[in-house]
């Protein structure tokens, strides 16, 4: 009960209606006791994620990502940090940071970018959370207002995974933020980036949540709103960084390396149900893929479950061409042979089936198969 | 004193094992289109309002009976069932809705195969999956659509220790399933 009483409590102070005030950035925060067991809790943290088989595991992204957050870091004000770049397979548009350097990044947003740049600018706001402490600076403000004891923030970092909440779930303050999207251009503007890329990310992501009517995604917070920040970064490119209107996008480079990303994001998208935007993104997967059988087998999966009208010929149509490009592929001959089995045309049904347990015997849905096949028979149309 | 004390600790126990024989009841479950024979034992925790049945603990082991909608949401997936679905349709719902739901970690399917409830075609999805706290669990979901209605049983368990001790209850009560479409009929089942 107690337990219950703090989490309520710390729901309350963390999602409260008054923002917490930052500690101001000039102000010293030494490496006390409870940043060090911030520390130690997020690295617990991280071991859950880590161990919870949510992480993306395709060497090639780590491998582009990594090299990125360097030379982002090399204009950091904080060099000890060591930043970590790990891929969640989760379709919503989200990304978040650890004080101790670890950021996770959705495939979600990351199949949603043009370039490398938009890329950099996303790590750059995340790394300029860690840099600037901002999930220490937001426990102390929430301490400091409530003129808690000390004990507080150990107490709430036990319960919540605090480290990880604010910076994935509630987002930090408006302050916060701010400088987060300051520190962060600025970041990227010395590593040499294109900075209307910002700009455009946000575009990007605001035009998605206008067009699939999807909540706002965490990445932007809770304050300011995205409209905001928008405003906040065009104000910097016009005053700050005035003749500065052109740097690296490395866009082709950018969307070879993700391609395969962006396909098996949008089977995550797919599995949520979200056939829009799963179809999309493997139109803009086919752009640099366009003879891949298994992405043509996807959007055959999108229309067929999505089922409305005129969507069972698009599947079949779809299938037709991942079986053309690769007749080895086991999983078309199998759609084909359901949607044939649901018109009634069994003896083409049959056909499909037994395509698929030839090229795939021990196909996971082989019950089910042999079952149809004993209807096919049966049904006197074998 | 020593018999004060001895009385005293007599009245806690005996007023302890009364409250716990009031807990494990099978009182307030709730009203559905369905009946089940429920085995010697088994009991319903009373602040959940659901057809849910335990033995040992719902963290240890428990038996959920559903009857929904066919066309209410799903929290994590926007799929959704409908009645001209295949079994193997549904379940790839199913498994959507599971795979996407965030609290489940290290979600893993075992058997995914068509199945026969109460003389209805149905799937069966056996899985296994972790807790945000690490801890393993085996699942065994049964599923058919009839009517408007989505039905569906479901045998939660530890994987260590609780899944193999009581998966053979389990079969008992899912073969003990009849859909009972008189709510007369059902109120006599239940009162059973």
């Amino acid at each position: 009960m107690k337990y219950l009483a703090s989490i309520i409590a710390v729901c309350c102070l963390v999602a409260g209606c008054a923002p917490p005030r930052p500690i101001p950035v000039n102000q010293t925060l030494t490496a006390s006791e409870e940043e060090q067991m911030l520390w130690r809790r997020a690295q617990e943290e991280q071991d859950t994620i880590n161990g919870s088989g949510a992480l993306y595991q395709y060497p090639e992204n780590e491998d582009s990502l990594n090299p990125i957050a360097e030379k982002l870091h090399k204009n950091s004000i904080s060099p000890d940090i060591s930043f970590q770049i790990k891929v969640v397979k989760d379709p919503n548009l989200n990304a978040f940071a650890f004080p101790n350097g670890a950021i996770y990044i959705h495939t979600g947003i990351l199949a949603r970018m043009d370039n490398e740049a938009q890329l950099a600018a996303l790590l750059a706001h995340e790394m300029a959370h860690c840099t600037h402490r901002h999930s220490f600076r937001a426990l102390r403000s929430i301490n400091d207002r409530t003129q808690a004891k000390n004990a507080t923030v150990r107490e709430l970092a036990q319960l919540l995974g605090i480290t990880g909440s604010i910076a994935s779930i509630s987002g930090y303050t408006h302050e916060l933020e701010t400088e987060a999207d300051r520190v962060g251009l600025d970041l990227a503007v010395k590593a040499n980036y294109d900075p209307k890329e910002v700009l455009n990310l946000f575009e990007l992501l605001k035009q998605e949540i206008k067009i699939e009517g999807i909540e706002e995604p965490y990445f932007f917070g809770t304050h300011p709103n995205v409209q905001q920040r928008i405003e906040n970064v065009n104000n910097l490119l016009a005053e700050k960084y005035r003749g500065k209107i052109t740097g690296i996008k490395n866009t082709d480079v950018f969307q070879s390396k993700i391609s395969r990303l962006v396909l098996d994001n949008a089977r995550l998208d797919l599995r949520q149900g979200r056939f829009h935007i799963a179809q999309r993104m493997v139109k803009k997967y086919l752009t640099t893929k366009p003879e891949d059988a298994q992405a043509y087998y996807l959007l055959g999966e999108i229309f067929r479950q999505r089922g409305q009208q005129n969507d069972a010929g698009a599947a079949q149509k779809n299938y037709e061409k991942a079986i053309s490009l690769n007749p080895s592929f086991p999983e078309p001959h199998k759609a084909m042979g359901l949607i044939h089995y649901k018109d009634g045309e069994k003896r083409l049904a049959k056909k499909y089936f037994e395509s698929c347990l030839l090229l795939s015997p021990d196909t996971a849905d082989k019950a089910y198969i042999q079952g149809y096949l004993k209807l096919c028979v049966t049904n006197g149309e074998g | 004193m020593k018999k004060i004390i001895a009385l005293l600790i007599s009245l806690f126990l005996i007023t302890g094992c009364a409250s716990v024989a009031q807990e494990r009841s099978l009182k307030n479950l709730p009203d559905n289109a369905f009946s089940v024979e429920i085995p010697e034992g088994w009991w319903k925790p009373k602040h959940i309002d659901k057809y849910l049945l335990t033995k040992d603990g719902v963290f240890l082991q428990y038996v959920l009976i559903q009857q929904r909608p066919i066309d209410r949401p799903y929290r994590n997936t926007k799929k959704k069932l409908n009645k001209g679905m295949l079994p193997q349709e549904a379940a790839g719902v199913i498994i959507d809705e599971i795979a996407s739901d965030r609290r489940i970690h290290n979600f893993n399917v075992i058997e995914n195969a068509p199945a026969i409830i109460d003389g209805r075609e149905a799937f069966k999805i056996l899985f296994t999956y972790k807790d945000k706290k690490g801890s393993t669990f085996k699942t065994l979901y049964y599923g058919f659509i009839s009517g408007d209605s989505f039905y569906n049983l479901r045998y939660n368990a530890a994987i260590r220790h609780y899944f193999e001790k009581d998966i053979t209850t389990f079969e008992q009560i899912l073969s003990s399933f009849k859909v009972v479409k008189d709510k007369a009929a059902l109120n006599v089942a239940l009162d059973r």
